[in-house]
């Protein structure tokens, strides 16, 4: 058995017939085994073709698209100019970035995700101690705000807090808190993403309180019962017993909550001011969709999208390791 | 909670908290004149294709990581779950370019065809968590009977399946029907709207007619509600499944 000309295959004694050198013998192309290994594959084959196409392909094609100068002409000709890095230079650079837009989306992100998780554990809470008639009453209502979908769920705050004849602006006129000229909350910036958040978290919250509620009913009773004859409170009992126990649940909550809230668009672009009027209130997902679409400078936009998405991607890697570490996809 | 219950109360289409006069006007002049229906149309077409579609890529790719042990499985896996969390406002510029260079801008099957690769992350996810519920067993003794993978797979899988894939199908129905930016990009003729971007031509550059705006809202809510509520059991339980447990 002198190794032959080929390195590939160091498969001692594999098959009866002795093979030609370096060309491994094939198995008839039907054979049961060679079949049962291609079957996944091919179960794979569409889906894994329409994500490339569609989610793959695209991704490399922004990457390409950010190291051009790709205007409105670019377009029509479908020649690209070459610029190198001189997009993500002007995107670094500009004083909006740092001042307006990663601080609108990142902060929003930050405060977005605490409301969210620390009122959908609360809503988990309360559902857990609830008997079964108000339960579903009170999961009825959680379901609808999370079936209500984000467009028109953005126009009932925005009707709330209307410049003319909202809610809020009534309700303030009658305690005399703000006289009849009345006060347009979504010119500034901080009442501008306050509704947002409110939007946001409304929108988030059921998706939380229904997932901790499914961690906290694998809870063992015995654990509650235990931590009780040791004479822990409700607090103490939450957090040395509760928490510890469905962490796992909070870890994947927080950081998919993250996510969703970091590409927030349409809550953004349809209020007032959003789609490109108020220059203060856009996040990084905005901005590049104006840059490209209303700018018509497309590798810009690209440009300020790869940045998201780097910015994403680094909490997909936290949220990843956070789910092998549970030997999840074993 | 107390937030979600009254926030959603103002939907009502009247002017105030507690409606003083009822009338279903809004929804007809929303329905007939403004033509929502036209935009709903859209809307049903479009989702129903990417139900369709998303449902079945979805299923044999969900079989094929749960019931299958092979090179590169969880590599797979993960390239699914990332891509999910790629921003849809990096996705919209190169598919945009992409769709008119296909010359299908403004085309119900484009959007469709795009909702479809959206939607099937997602599907794939969690579609995962119900077929690998179903006892390995029970696919032996049907191979035992001397069925094969094909039989095995369609009188023995498929129907244990068939609840995962219905909760699966209403969320893939729910992502294509409140999609927003991808419809608003791609679709600039009016009578192609689909109904979250038709709504926001009740949106004058000074006034708003609130009463029609909320008119269509509640028309596109409800569908998703209902849907919601029956699905909401089998949506929980793919989560915690494919999120959380193993």
């Amino acid at each position: 058995m002198a190794p032959p000309v080929s390195t590939e295959q160091a498969a001692p004694a594999a098959g009866a017939a002795a093979p030609a050198p370096g060309r491994r013998r094939r198995a008839p192309l039907l054979r049961a085994a060679t079949r049962r290994r291609a079957l996944p594959w091919a179960l794979l084959a569409p889906a894994l073709a329409v994500i490339a196409a569609l989610l793959l392909f695209p991704l490399g094609r922004v990457l390409w698209l950010s190291v051009q100068d790709y205007g409105l002409d670019n377009v029509v000709s479908g020649r690209p100019d070459y610029i190198g890095l001189d997009n993500y230079a002007q995107v670094l650079g500009d004083r909006y970035l740092w001042t307006v837009a990663l601080p609108n989306t990142v902060v929003f992100a930050a405060v977005a995700v605490a409301g969210t998780v620390v009122l959908g554990t609360l809503v988990a809470l309360l559902l857990a101690t609830l008997r079964p008639p108000a339960r579903t009453a009170v999961l009825g209502c959680v379901l609808v705000a999370w079936a209500m979908p984000a467009v028109s769920g953005t126009y009932v705050w925005v009707w709330i807090f209307d410049v003319d004849g909202g809610l809020v602006r009534q309700g303030l006129e009658a305690v005399g808190a703000v006289g009849p000229e009345g006060y347009n909350w979504f010119t500034d910036r901080l009442a501008f993403y306050a509704i947002a958040t409110l939007n946001v978290v409304h929108h988030g919250f059921p998706f939380v309180a229904v997932t901790v509620l499914a961690g906290l009913l694998t809870v063992p009773r015995e654990l509650h019962e235990a931590a009780l004859l040791d004479g822990a409170g409700a607090w103490q009992r939450f957090w040395n017993v509760t928490v510890p126990t469905i962490r796992p649940v909070f870890a994947v909550v927080t950081i998919l909550s993250t996510i969703w809230d970091f590409k927030v668009f349409a809550q953004v672009y349809l209020m007032p001011g959003g789609s490109g009027g108020n220059r203060d209130v856009l996040n990084l997902g905005v901005w590049s969709y104006m840059q490209s679409f209303s700018q018509q400078s497309y590798g810009l936009g690209s440009a300020i999208a790869v940045l998201l998405t780097l910015m994403l991607l680094a909490v997909t890697v936290v949220y990843l390791r956070a789910l092998f570490r549970d030997e999840e996809l074993r | 909670m107390v937030v979600s219950a009254v926030s959603e109360r103002p939907r009502t289409g009247t002017d105030s908290l507690l409606p003083t006069s009822f009338t279903l006007e809004n929804f007809r002049h929303v329905l007939q004149e403004a033509g929502f229906l036209g935009y709903l149309g859209n809307s049903l077409a479009v989702a129903g294709l990417t139900v369709a579609g998303s449902s079945l890529l979805a299923l044999l790719a969900a079989v094929a990581v749960a019931r299958f042990r092979f090179r590169l499985r969880t590599t797979v896996l993960v390239m699914v779950l990332t891509v999910q969390m790629v921003p849809l406002e990096a996705l919209v510029i190169p598919l945009f370019l992409q769709v008119r260079d296909l010359r299908m801008l403004n085309s119900l099957l484009g959007l469709s065809v795009v909702y479809i690769a959206l939607a099937l992350p997602f599907a794939i996810w969690m579609l995962r968590g119900f077929v690998a519920a179903v006892p390995a067993e029970v696919e032996e003794a049907a191979y035992i009977d001397g069925a094969s993978w094909g039989r095995m797979f369609w009188s023995v899988l498929f129907p244990l399946v068939a609840p995962g894939l219905v909760a699966t199908g209403i969320f893939s129905f729910i992502t294509a029907w409140n999609e927003f930016i991808l419809a608003l990009t791609f679709m600039n003729e009016a009578d192609r709207y689909t109904v979250a971007v038709g709504l926001r031509q009740f949106f004058g550059q000074y006034t708003t007619d609130w009463g029609a705006v909320m008119a269509a809202s509640t028309v596109i809510t409800l569908p998703v509600m209902v849907f919601f509520l029956i699905v909401q059991r089998g949506l929980v339980a793919g989560l915690v499944q494919g999120a959380v447990k193993g």
